[in-house]
């Protein structure tokens, strides 16, 4: 799955969907201590943001306060200080103006730099995590965390950390103008606003059942569309178009009236509070009056109060909002702390002393993926320094397994694995790896120049021995005819597979390992490349220790030793020669192969 | 937004004016108040006009009108957003099913052209976007420019001269706006070109993670990574500070434009144009005016989005079904098919795929299509229920023209089992049963059995009744063949089609089938496309394809004795065997 950033979804608008569910963490309180931790390193910048917000809060509090004074000389007629009245009323919208600039700047850059840290922490996590945990999930929901989360908990950092402060000290000091200007004004400004959090409740309570259910049918009608469109092949092929339609429309429909239901009510949000919004401002305006009558209030404080019970009814709104948006960036930074949380693949180790001859035994080794599952069974076999082995079996026979373990992907439950005479668990993973070379059969190739594909083990290879590795890949004529030879970038879609097997085997060269291990292609491809790239690997396994597990037999008939597992165990163990003679299992593998089914 | 959106509009129009008009009133009533408060100060406390007396009595009756006039407005908003709201969701289902449809009746080569990735983004989030598109239209624009032409209408008629004030900080706010988008759209982009670079480096490291591992170069990935990470976050913050300095700028020309008109004001007042009272109102509309301008400059953005999604939409409803149905008369089910001098290429391609291939499958028969890639064996098959019409020739099935044909009657003459098995969440025996829904469970059990699927089924922890994963992820390569077979086989069609459906099973289990086949389908007419000689071999002929030609038809022998090409494919796969032997 790919992922969009919020920044980009909601452009210009900065308010999330109002009323959409809330996903809520499992220990909030945890998630945000430790997330906190990540705003350590900013406190210099936390500190500046919380300056400039005070400041800012300070100018929109007291301009108000000016602006009555200046209604009151108009009234009165009494002009003379209206100068210096608006000019302190400038200064101060100004300071408040240029503060919110400063924050907004400084909002953003925190934001980012906690975002950018949490993904960094997390992808250098994920590139150490055991493959155990990295097969078990999938990459999507890895990429997700990587990405959604990290993004969800930098928007609420830009978008809270300064509303949330800004808010208390403008409710605070609003509060506390209003009630030095007229405490019964104050009183009554107050109470209109209870009135609107009151509804606001009422509202939210009421609509989260709906919301609830209309997110359950939007996965469904989602998920129905996928399915449907990206299956249509066999939508077309078994005449299922009026099934699917069918389908698709009873959920649509389901969705558009719980969706209208839901939108109604959400949407009587917006009017309602804009009604109460009036009608506090009819309650200043006609208590005013009366309170000017009496004369215990100006015409100026009217005006300001009018100003004020605004002011104080916006931090309500926006921090009744937070709560939601807090509670899923928490939800997501449990996320993101569970894979922290992970242990990382075992470092330090020994290392071997070279020359290293690349003997490998395996003895008595059992494995298994799931407890109780066992994969390998007391498995022991001796590979010879130089000799090639193949590995041949149905799949699920354990030969894929057996890679993983010799690289250290996966540990071993029991018995040892040894290289040289050591045993590989006291080896450092990366020498290890070091000396073993790999041509998988999905080619993993890098969204990067050919060049830089091909010395991935090593980037400041020469260009000469970069040329031979190359050559001697059978890759060469293919590079040079690629738009910008070696310096041509690989997209997922610009080489053929059978090109990029080429690309493999030219960087499992450049990385001159003692030990080879070779996932022989099955996918097709034309007679003339498949020719290529058996004789680059014939090239590639000269002097060295290689396994191979093969697909095709013919492939594989000069190989040292064959070797027939099944369910995690030799079954049959010989030279091409032997096991015909011998009219076992291989036999009968070769038969089939060669002559389609009949025996 | 084109004729062919606009048509499902057509039916809710009434409700949109009626939203419209309610969104009037709400903000009518918005505009009024700032007008009765200035009454309120001036008539009432000051006593204009009414040589200096206060009028306690005027600021009660105001003040009941005041909030009679709010709880209308008020009314007159949630009875907007209800309407509002249930035309743009109905909207906005009509269409979304409309697309659905004709998607759902799209040939292959439309959905292609399409890619599916994109037509689900279309179908979900575009049609969510062209939802809020008309309804931002009926709500937020005109309350917006309610607002704004309101508001400047009202401020004027209190005093000419305020218009200046308004004069100087429209365009000033405008000129803001338009920096903003102007700045932003390039970083818009370039942000979404981090992302997806982002993203790429992402996916590839775990997605590679064993050929990064097994070089040792965790260090050097999490470096491309970092550098990736940075650049996104970089831009983000770009983006984010432009978009936080929107509102502070435009406070501080509100804020400013106060200051100004009380400055005026005070002018105005000492030379007896104005009364105080009007002053106050006029602070009220400004705010309003440049506040709904402000609105106004996001709900553009909303709208250009919507009208790109609108445009994605027309796209798929302009597409009409490019395969549609015959008119002739069916003539009886007896299996055969031929090709008469058929060339295919795909569209936007030049290169024919077939080249005049001329090829006759009896009643019954066994045909195997074997070639190199890209040689046109899928496409042959293709043409048989369809999926793609030929450039030349016909084809013809029990001896029709397929263009003839309606196409459910055609296709229900065929049983194809495409290249990707494609599964569907829920049960496997759902799965096995779409071919077929009636089909009873002996049925299903058979088909199963004959495709070798069976005892696989029966080893799975629900039978029949497990749950297929998304995708069918939790089935392997070859399940996942031997599911489609078995749904292709339970259709019990005249003609099966497989299209290297056999690929992923290991060839023991594949020669079973074909023995199984054989056995209980033996009337079936079969046409089988596969890469391995082993696969073809039995088959009563094997169409060798070279190229986009046909060049020969025969059984195994013959072929070995006179083809090149087909004695070419055999070598490469069982080489030198026979002389061991």
């Amino acid at each position: 799955m790919s992922y969009q950033s919020k920044t980009l979804q909601r452009g210009f608008s900065r308010r999330p969907e109002r009323g959409a569910p809330v996903e809520k963490p499992k220990s909030g309180r945890n998630a945000f201590a430790r997330l906190l931790s990540y705003f350590h390193e900013e406190r210099p910048r936390i500190l500046l943001l919380f300056l400039i917000v005070t400041l800012s809060v300070i100018g929109s509090v007291l301009a108000p306060r000016f602006q009555s004074q200046a209604i009151d000389s108009i009234t009165t007629g009494n002009t003379e200080s209206l100068g210096k009245i608006l000019l302190s009323m400038t200064l101060l919208y100004l300071l408040s103006g240029v503060c919110t600039l400063i924050q907004g700047w400084l909002s953003a850059s925190l934001s980012q730099s906690v975002a950018r840290r949490l993904r960094e922490d997390l992808f250098d996590k994920v590139i150490h995590l055991p493959l155990s945990f990295i097969d078990q999930h999938s990459h999507g929901d890895l990429m997700s965390r990587m990405t959604n989360d990290s993004d969800n908990i930098s928007s609420v950092i830009s978008d809270s950390l300064g509303t949330m402060f800004s808010g208390v000290l403008t409710l605070c000091g609003t509060l506390f103008m209003m009630f030095s200007l007229s405490w019964r004004l104050a009183l009554l400004s107050c109470s209109t606003i209870l009135l609107t959090v009151l509804v606001t409740t009422l509202i939210t309570k009421s609509m989260r059942k709906f919301f609830l259910e209309r997110q359950i049918l939007l996965g469904k009608l989602n998920g129905t569309a996928e399915e449907m469109i990206s299956n249509s092949r066999t939508v077309t092929a078994y005449g299922l178009e009026q099934d699917s339609i069918n389908s698709f429309s009873l959920t649509a429909d389901a969705l558009t009236k719980t969706g209208t239901i839901a939108e109604v009510i959400s949407g009587s949000m917006g009017p309602m509070m804009n009604m109460l919004n009036n009608l506090s401002f009819v309650v200043v305006a006609v208590f005013g009056a009366y309170f000017a009558l009496n004369g215990s209030v100006s015409i100026g404080t009217i005006s300001a109060f009018i100003i004020y019970s605004k002011q104080f009814s916006r931090p309500i709104n926006e921090l009744s909002q937070l709560y939601g948006q807090i509670q899923t960036a928490l939800a997501g930074a449990e996320r993101i702390f569970s894979v922290l949380d992970e242990p990382s693949e075992a470092e330090g180790g020994e290392i071997l002393p070279p020359p290293v001859k690349g003997r490998i035994v395996f003895r008595n080794v059992n494995f298994s993926y799931v407890p109780g599952k066992p994969v390998i069974r007391n498995f022991s076999l001796t590979i010879e320094s130089g000799h090639k082995i193949a590995l041949v079996g149905a799949t699920g026979s354990g030969k894929t397994t057996l890679i993983n373990l010799l690289l250290r992907f996966y540990e071993i439950d029991s018995g040892e694995i040894l290289l040289d005479g050591k045993n590989i668990a006291e080896l450092s993973l990366g020498d290890l790896r070091d000396h073993i070379g790999i041509v998988l059969q999905d080619t993993v190739l890098f969204q990067d120049t050919v060049r830089n594909n091909l010395t991935y083990a090593n980037s400041d290879t020469s260009m000469e021995k970069v040329r031979a590795a190359a050559k001697a890949s059978n890759a060469d004529y293919m590079i040079e005819h690629l738009p910008q030879g070696y310096d041509t970038v690989i997209t997922s879609s610009s080489l053929s597979q059978g090109q990029r097997q080429l690309l493999a085997i030219g960087r499992a060269f450049l990385s001159d390992p003692d030990i080879l291990i070779l996932d022989e292609a099955t996918s097709s491809v034309d007679t003339r490349t498949e020719k290529n790239i058996q004789d680059a690997m014939a090239n590639l396994m000269k002097g060295r220790t290689s396994l191979i597990i093969a697909h095709r037999l013919s492939t594989i008939t000069d190989a040292d030793e064959i070797i027939v597992m099944d369910h995690g165990e030799i079954i049959e163990r010989g030279n091409h020669r032997e096991l015909l003679r011998a009219k076992g299992r291989y036999y009968e593998l070769y038969m089939t192969q060669f002559r389609g089914g009949v025996i | 937004m084109k004729r062919n959106l606009l048509v499902y509009l057509k039916k809710y129009w009434l409700f949109a004016v009626i939203a419209a008009s309610f969104m009037i009133g709400e903000v009518l009533a918005d505009l009024y108040q700032p007008g009765m408060m200035a009454d309120i100060v001036d008539r009432g406390i000051l006593g204009i006009g009414n040589s200096g007396t206060p009028d306690p009595s005027y600021v009660a009756s105001s003040g009941m009108r005041m909030i009679l006039v709010v709880l209308l407005g008020g009314t007159c908003g949630v009875l907007c957003g209800a309407f509002t709201n249930y035309f743009g969701q109905n909207f906005g289902n009509e269409v979304r099913k409309a697309c659905f449809e004709r998607i759902m009746h799209f040939s292959f080569e439309q959905t292609d052209d399409f890619t599916s990735g994109s037509l689900i983004t279309r179908i979900t989030s575009d049609v969510t976007q062209v939802q809020n598109l008309v309804m931002q239209f009926t709500r937020g624009l005109v309350r917006c420019s309610m607002f704004l032409i309101g508001g400047s209408i009202a401020l004027i008629s209190l005093d000419l001269t305020f218009s200046r004030i308004v004069m100087i900080a429209v365009p000033l706010i405008f000129l803001e706006v338009g920096f903003v988008i102007w700045k932003t759209n390039p970083l818009f982009r370039l942000l979404q070109r981090r992302l997806d670079r982002m993203n790429t480096v992402m996916e590839e490291d775990i997605s590679g993670i064993r050929v990064v591992r097994a070089f040792v170069q965790e260090n050097r990935e999490a470096e491309r990574f970092h550098q990736a990470n940075y650049e996104m976050a970089d831009t983000q913050f770009r983006v984010l500070v432009m978009i936080s300095w929107m509102r502070p700028v435009m406070n501080i020309i509100l804020n400013l434009s106060i200051v100004a008109l009380i400055r005026l004001g005070a002018v105005r007042v000492a030379e007896g144009a104005v009364q105080p009272g009007v002053l106050m109102a006029a602070i009220t509309y400004i705010t309003q005016i440049l506040n709904g301008l402000m609105m106004l400059a996001m709900i553009f953005q909303t709208l250009s989005r919507g009208f790109t999604s609108a445009g994605r939409l027309s796209e798929v409803l302009e597409s009409m079904p490019k395969i549609k149905d015959g008119k002739k008369e069916a003539p009886a089910r007896s299996g055969t098919v031929e090709f008469d001098h058929v060339s295919f290429c795909y569209p936007g391609y030049e290169t024919p795929v077939l080249q005049d291939i001329s090829l006759k499958v009896a009643s019954g028969e066994t045909l195997a299509v074997i070639g190199t890639t890209g040689s046109g064996k899928s496409s042959l098959l293709n043409l048989i229920p369809r999926f793609y019409d030929t450039v030349k020739g016909r084809v013809l099935v029990d001896g029709m023209d397929v263009r003839d044909y309606k196409l459910a009657e055609l296709r229900s003459r065929i049983a194809p089992v495409l290249q990707k098995s494609e599964l569907f969440s829920g049960t496997i025996r759902r799965n096995i049963a779409l071919s077929r829904p009636g089909a009873s469970e002996e049925e299903i059990v058979s088909a199963a059995r004959t495709a070798m699927a069976d005892e696989f089924i029966v080893r799975q922890p629900d039978g029949y009744d497990t749950q297929v994963s998304e995708g069918g992820s939790s089935l392997s390569g070859g399940q996942k063949q031997r599911i489609a077979i078995a749904r292709g086989l339970l259709k019990q069609a005249e003609i099966l089609l497989l299209d290297d459906a056999t690929s992923a099973l290991d060839l023991s289990t594949e020669a079973r089938l074909q023995d199984e086949m054989n056995r209980n389908y033996s009337g079936m007419t079969r046409i089988i496309v596969a890469q391995r000689i082993a696969s073809v071999k039995r088959a009563d002929r094997i169409a060798v394809l070279d190229h986009g030609r046909l060049v020969a038809c025969d059984c195994h022998e013959k072929l070995m004795e006179t083809c090149e090409v087909y004695r070419d494919i055999y070598d490469s796969q069982l080489k030198s065997a026979e002389v061991i032997e």
